[in-house]
């Protein structure tokens, strides 16, 4: 008779016998008595070596009072999991760009940053691309001309190709359709493709996307891009020689904020784009007189672009030079004193409403506190969340949103920024910085895009040599009446 | 001089004219009588006396010139005594030393001659001429009375001469007993004068340290000593292994054993060791020997010789083979209250990256899950609890499992391996937690677990040999990720242990023709391992035919660079002679190989010596431009580090020759560069180095950039650094599209918080004296693995990172009672001050601070006891340190 003692994780069992005769399987059945682990489960371990069911106790050479370690648990043993986990760098390759949460840039084809900024910008209203993609269905309508359908499907397919994509896509298709509309975007230089003036790009690009989108109705109202982004200005021309007035009405795609000395806002910028002199010949004069024109904003638009006059012709240099004055611009942006009197009107309800519940967010009780007011606010919120889809189907609304139950207020939240980085338009680099629908900041700089600070991006505003917005968009903010 | 009006002159004109032409001066006189008008009354009459003794000297009348001798010797001694400036006697005699000298020749055997010869040879100490050694001279000729009579900076000059003409005499082969006689005097005059260091410097100048013992004494043995220890750093060999063979003799003398057992342990002299217990008959000193020894992390088996009682010495082996260490761990850990397990995420800290890091993403990345698997293992390494693995499956969803199976394929390996990391030194808790991972059917996992148990056993030793039992069985298995883990895990568990019975089980393998190349591989570095330093020869042989026998193509493989890295571990440190022969035989080794075994033998070999020449043929190597895609100029870089690593001078001086080799060297180099780095600096973030590193890590070339992000984890590895840590942030928000790179930063990252701040990976311990060869094996595979990183670490062998816990040791100072129980006493910490040297006792640390047991040591800090009631049995407060009562204390 042997006796040992047996460690077994923390506890050591003294003075176990082991009857050599007997085969070391019975050892192991008492060593299951005292721990309960399965022999088939226990690892002896003696001198190097693990203990077999069947070995010799004579051969192995245990002395009497050694000491002997078990291993062994009767721990249930892992499996895998039924569901087996998939992972991230398993999936295709457009599911790993959903993960991403934004989508890829555009490769620089030469001097093309112009462009590569322009569809950035453009992509990141999902009205448009949805608007694109109808345009599918619908067809080549008779009264667009080839070039400008072929751009039209060259930009959807664009807009396709970056949702799709975790690489950097090459427009290249897109930009041949682009320069065959609009020749004077191949110009040369030193056998290169010059830079170009990303608001003449934006500016061709968006008129030939809503002739195209027009709807076979041909009817004012099925105009998709000018819902998305038309602007009605009520003006009011003035001759002050004469005492003449007139007013007129024009339709554009942007608002222009001029910068002079004064200028030191967004909002002094455009009440000063609004404001303009001209010279016309004047009926009641018979010669040509100076004109006051002042306009106001009539019907508002779902996104509002502005754009920044920075670059005028200098005559002494014969170039186009840029203006590096600095223009804050707020990320929150209300135009209702642009507004004309009838809009102001239709404007009040929605922004009272407004006001009141951000009062509540705040936790300023509205004077009418009671508890439905409670469940309205939660109503507003949850269909406020919703806005982005609704407005995607709401959007041949267009900017009359008055029958639908979603109003606009005449407050604008910044959602892209085209910046210019140089002193002339026809040098330097575009950049896009466009918000995504996760509330993120991406810039777009050609190829590579990489997330921002929200505070960087009022830091565009001119002033230096950084980047500075050229172009920015502002999407309407709804209240739901 | 000048004959000014003397009423004791004596003697004829002739002499006196002879000494006025020895004044340089054009004008004698007009310059003496203006010099005699500032003479002060004083030392017109000294200056009259000695003129007056210089021609007596001259008499022919014994008598006379014996008196005149005489008292010539006692006006210079009078005077001697302060140096500060040239005493006035010389001042006054230098015009008659070349009369004196003349005079000298000329006389008669005799002890005038003698005494005359004494002065002769104190006034050489101003006028004799560069190399001309008359001090000396006159010395050897003179009455061989008191030297420390003439005054210290008398002796100093011998000392100087006996050097040179030591050297002289050499060349010649002449005899040198006359000079030794000197020496003994010289040298026992140093000693009584607190001038050890001039004593050691002499005898080294004239080889002959033995006469040393004679001299040393209960007050100046330890001033001694730690000067022998740090010349040691910078002599070239064998000097170095003499002056320290010295110093360990004279610690043994005065029975300052720890610091014996030190020096033995520097030297690798095993006979020494065993000597240190043999003489030592206190057994609790015996149980602070042991502690030192299981920190330096090599294997020792303690026999009846050495401890007689067979209770006694089981408790000793036991703290030899550091089964305590776990508990001690823990036991700062609860101290320092960071017991809390944390998760990858309290690591990464992604909320002060203000919106700039990606949501997370829906679906699980395999690379990031990887990642955060070993964040998690080196952060919550050996604390036994961690939020992702140790988790109890509570039910069918047990988070263990779950964890385990979000790693993809050999990813499960080092996730199941990192239960080993988790649980490290705790083989108890350690073999039950991954017990049932070797019931799994899926390859990878028991891979994984059997990496793990080699993991939980590292430094560890047991009787029972738990690893080999376990590990053995598997090393032939057919699959080969499950092979590759239980060798890499006998080689992790059996580091520096020679244990022939795993060489026998392993060196069939290297020489299998079928064997695949991944195992070969693993093989050969476990096998460098386990024979670390030990020059093992049939070891060296089978890796030698395996490195014979590869392929071409096998030869381009990365993982073939671990057969010269396991073939260069056996000569890891042992420098020239031990790896000579092997040496020759890689010069027949195919082109596409030798140069890099070349660079791994040379680098390996002079490892932590600090050999200026090896320093320069590596830089060498550095230097050259090469067309093809040559691959050995890494392992030159890395080898840089490595041997200069050793002491603080020769460190700096490698980090400024890295920043220029990272200018002018080819992109191949550079990459190596930030790694070289990292060693260098290992767990010591020096803020230049930082800086170098962060620079690197934007670089353009992405493996720079990797290597400087792993290395930015190198030098940080334990620290909690908040300055790397918030680099590595920033990185991670920069890189975050980069799949490698994020990689490379979320282990880094993990290494900056390894065990959570109380660990660190520095291969140097007691005083940055000793260096653990494991520890550099451990840290040196990994490096090499990094010079590589997209096929080995970015790859499928990303476990090579696992090879760090070979490094891994608590930063502490653990005080513990004469029953090894830990107990709180006050100590205070501070930056070591180098005070070899330095008269008097000064103080040995600075801008201190005072903490109560245990307490963590950074990178340079050093302990004292701020209490008199406790004595430490080791000088040096690292680790765990045994207090014994003061019987002298009083209460206050």
């Amino acid at each position: 008779m042997l006796t040992v003692s047996v460690k077994w994780q923390k506890k050591v069992f003294e003075g176990i016998e082991i009857d050599p005769t007997l085969p070391p399987y019975v050892f192991k059945a008492q060593l299951y008595d005292l721990t309960g682990v399965p022999p088939e489960r226990q690892k002896i371990m003696v001198k190097g070596g693990l203990l077999k069911d069947d070995a010799d106790w004579s051969a192995i050479g245990v002395k009497d009072g050694q000491k002997l370690m078990m291993m062994g648990t009767a721990d249930e043993i892992v499996k895998a999991p039924e569901k087996a986990i998939v992972f991230a760098e398993d999936l295709p390759e457009e599911e790993q760009a959903t993960h991403l949460g934004y989508s890829a840039g555009l490769v620089n084809l030469g001097n093309t940053c112009y462009m590569n900024s322009t569809v950035q910008c453009l992509k990141s209203v999902p009205e448009l691309k949805s608007a694109l993609s109808n345009y599918a269905l619908t067809g080549r309508s008779n009264d667009v001309d080839q070039t400008s359908h072929m751009l039209t499907v060259a930009t959807r397919e664009l807009f396709g190709d970056l949702d799709r994509s975790v690489n950097a896509v090459s427009p290249t298709q897109f930009w041949m359709t682009l320069r065959k509309k609009f020749p004077q975007f191949s110009q040369l230089q030193n056998g290169m493709h010059m830079q170009q003036d990303a608001e003449e790009c934006w500016t061709q690009l968006l008129y030939t996307l809503s002739q195209s989108l027009k709807a076979p109705t041909s009817s004012e109202d099925s105009d998709a891009v000018k819902a998305l982004f038309g602007v009605n200005l009520r003006s009011r021309v003035h001759c002050q020689e004469s005492g003449e007035e007139s007013s007129e009405t024009e339709s554009v795609y942007s608002l222009k904020c001029h910068i002079s000395h004064e200028v030191n806002h967004l909002h002094e910028g455009l009440k000063h784009g609004l404001k303009g002199e001209l010279e016309k010949t004047s009926p009641a004069l018979g010669r040509t007189a100076l004109y006051l024109k002042e306009s106001l904003i009539d019907s508002l638009p779902r996104y509002l672009t502005v754009q920044f006059v920075r670059f005028f012709w200098k005559r002494e240099t014969n170039q186009k030079a840029k203006i590096l004055r600095k223009v804050d611009y707020p990320l929150e942006l209300d135009i209702f004193d642009l507004c004309s009197e009838e809009l102001r009107k239709k404007l009040e309800a929605p922004r009272q409403k407004l006001r009141d519940e951000e009062g509540k967010k705040l936790g300023l009780q509205p004077k009418s506190s009671s508890k439905d007011s409670d469940v309205k606010m939660t109503d507003a919120e949850a269909s406020s969340k919703e806005s982005g889809e609704s407005s995607t189907v709401t959007q041949q609304e267009g900017g009359s949103s008055e029958k639908g139950t979603l109003h606009m207020t005449g407050i604008y939240d910044l959602v892209s920024v085209l910046t210019h980085k140089g002193r002339s338009a026809d040098s330097g680099h575009y950049v896009a910085w466009v918000k995504q629908e996760s509330g993120k900041w991406i810039q777009y700089d050609d190829s590579h895009p990489s997330l921002q600070r929200e505070e960087d991006i009022t830091k565009l505003s001119g002033g230096g040599d950084w980047h500075m917005a050229y172009i920015i968009m502002y999407k309407a903010r709804f209240v739901s009446m | 001089m000048a004959p000014g009006p003397d009423p004791n002159s004596v003697g004829d004109g002739a002499k006196r004219d002879e000494a006025t032409i020895k004044v340089p001066s054009k004008d004698p006189k007009k310059k003496d009588d203006k010099k005699e008008e500032d003479l002060s009354e004083e030392d017109l009459q000294l200056k009259q006396n000695l003129e007056l003794y210089v021609e007596r000297v001259q008499d022919p009348n014994p008598e006379l010139q014996k008196a005149a001798l005489e008292s010539m010797r006692q006006e210079i001694r009078a005077s001697t005594s302060s140096m500060t400036s040239v005493p006035k006697p010389l001042k006054f005699l230098r015009p008659h030393y070349g009369t004196l000298k003349e005079f000298h020749k000329n006389m008669a055997e005799s002890d005038l001659k003698k005494l005359l010869a004494d002065i002769l040879s104190v006034l050489a100490l101003t006028m004799s001429a560069e190399g001309q050694r008359e001090s000396l001279g006159y010395r050897l000729t003179g009455s061989e009375g008191d030297i420390g009579s003439w005054g210290h900076e008398y002796v100093r000059n011998l000392a100087g001469e006996i050097a040179e003409e030591y050297t002289v005499r050499q060349g010649e082969e002449a005899s040198i007993e006359d000079l030794m006689d000197l020496v003994q005097q010289i040298v026992a005059f140093h000693m009584k004068h607190n001038a050890e260091t001039e004593a050691v410097d002499l005898l080294m100048d004239v080889e002959d340290l033995d006469l040393l013992l004679e001299h040393v004494d209960r007050t100046n043995f330890r001033r001694t000593c730690n000067y022998l220890t740090s010349a040691a750093k910078y002599l070239p060999g064998p000097d170095d292994m003499l002056v320290l063979d010295i110093a360990y003799m004279i610690y043994i003398k005065f029975e300052e054993y720890p610091n014996a057992l030190q020096i033995a342990l520097f030297l690798d002299n095993m006979q020494y060791v065993k000597q240190v217990f043999t003489s030592c008959t206190d057994l609790l000193r015996k149980k602070q020997f042991c502690y030192m020894i299981s920190r330096h992390g090599i294997t020792f088996e303690l026999d009846p010789e050495m401890v007689e009682n067979d209770v006694d010495r089981e408790m000793l082996q036991d703290i030899v083979n550091n089964t305590k260490l776990s508990e001690g761990y823990l036991t700062l850990a609860r101290d320092i209250e960071v017991m809390e397990a944390k998760t990858p995420e309290d690591i990464y800290k992604a909320h002060l990256l203000d919106g700039r890091a990606s949501s997370g993403p829906s679906a699980d990345s395999a690379r990031q899950n990887l990642a955060a698997t070993f964040v998690n293992a080196f952060v919550n390494a050996g604390f036994g609890q961690d939020k992702l693995m140790t988790v109890p499956s509570d039910s069918t969803s047990g988070s263990a499992g779950n964890w385990l199976f979000k790693n993809k394929e050999h990813g499960k390996t080092s996730a199941a391996a990192s239960l080993g990391m988790i649980l490290l030194w705790d083989v108890d808790a350690g073999l039950t937690h991954l017990d049932k991972y070797f019931h799994s059917n899926d390859n990878p996992i028991i891979a994984g677990a059997l990496l793990g148990v080699g993991i939980v056993n590292c430094g560890i030793k047991n009787d029972c040999d738990p690893a080999l039992a376990l590990l053995g069985e598997y090393i032939d298995k057919e699959d080969s990720s499950v092979r590759i883990g239980a060798i890499m895990g006998l080689g992790i568990a059996y580091a520096g242990s020679q244990n022939d019975q795993i060489r026998s089980s392993l060196s069939p393998i290297l020489n299998d023709a079928k064997a695949p190349l991944d195992v070969i591989a693993f093989a050969a570095l476990s096998l460098g391992m386990i024979y670390v330093g030990s020059c093992n020869e049939e070891v060296a042989q089978s890796i030698i035919f395996a490195l014979m026998d590869r392929s071409e193509a096998e030869l381009g493989e990365a993982l073939t660079r671990f057969l010269p890295l396991g073939l260069g571990l056996l000569y890891l440190g042992k420098q020239q002679e031990s790896v000579e022969a092997t040496a020759e035989v890689s010069k027949t080794f195919n082109e596409k190989i030798r140069k890099y075994c070349d660079m791994t033998l040379l680098s390996c070999a002079y490892a932590g010596t600090g050999n200026v020449l090896k320093v320069q043929d590596l830089l060498a190597q550095c230097g050259e431009h090469l067309e093809k895609g040559d691959i050995h100029q890494g392992p030159a870089v890395l080898g840089l580090a490595m041997v200069a690593m050793s002491e603080e001078l020769g460190l700096d001086m490698a980090i400024r020759s890295l920043e220029r080799v990272l200018q002018y060297g080819e992109q191949n180099v550079r990459r190596a560069v930030p790694l070289a780095l990292g060693l260098l600096c290992i767990s010591n973030p020096k803020v230049t180095v930082m800086d170098t590193l962060s620079r690197l890590s934007h670089d353009t070339d992405s493996e720079v950039a990797m290597s400087a992000i792993v290395s930015l984890g190198l030098i940080g590895a334990g620290t909690n650094n908040a300055r790397i840590a918030g680099m590595l942030r920033n990185l991670s928000s920069y890189y975050y599209k980069d799949a490698s790179l994020l990689f490379c930063v979320r282990i880094a990252q993990g290494l900056v918080h390894m065990g959570k701040g109380l660990l660190t990976l520095s291969p140097f311990h007691s005083e940055r004296l000793l260096l653990s060869p494991t520890a550099l094996a451990g840290i040196v595979t990994l490096l090499h693995a990094c010079l590589d990183m997209k096929s080995i670490i970015l790859g499928k062998y990303h476990y090579v990172l696992y090879f760090l816990v070979l490094a891994m040791q608590p930063r502490m100072m653990l005080t513990v009672d004469e029953n090894l129980k830990p107990i709180s006493v006050p100590v205070r910490v501070g930056q070591a001050v180098d005070v070899v040297g330095q008269a008097g006792r000064p103080k040995t640390i600075t801008g201190f601070q005072t903490h109560s047991t245990p307490v963590l040591l950074a990178a340079g800090e050093r302990a004292e006891l701020a209490t008199d009631k406790y004595i430490p049995l080791s000088p040096i407060l690292e680790g765990f340190i045994i207090l014994k009562e003061n019987p002298d204390y009083r209460e206050e």
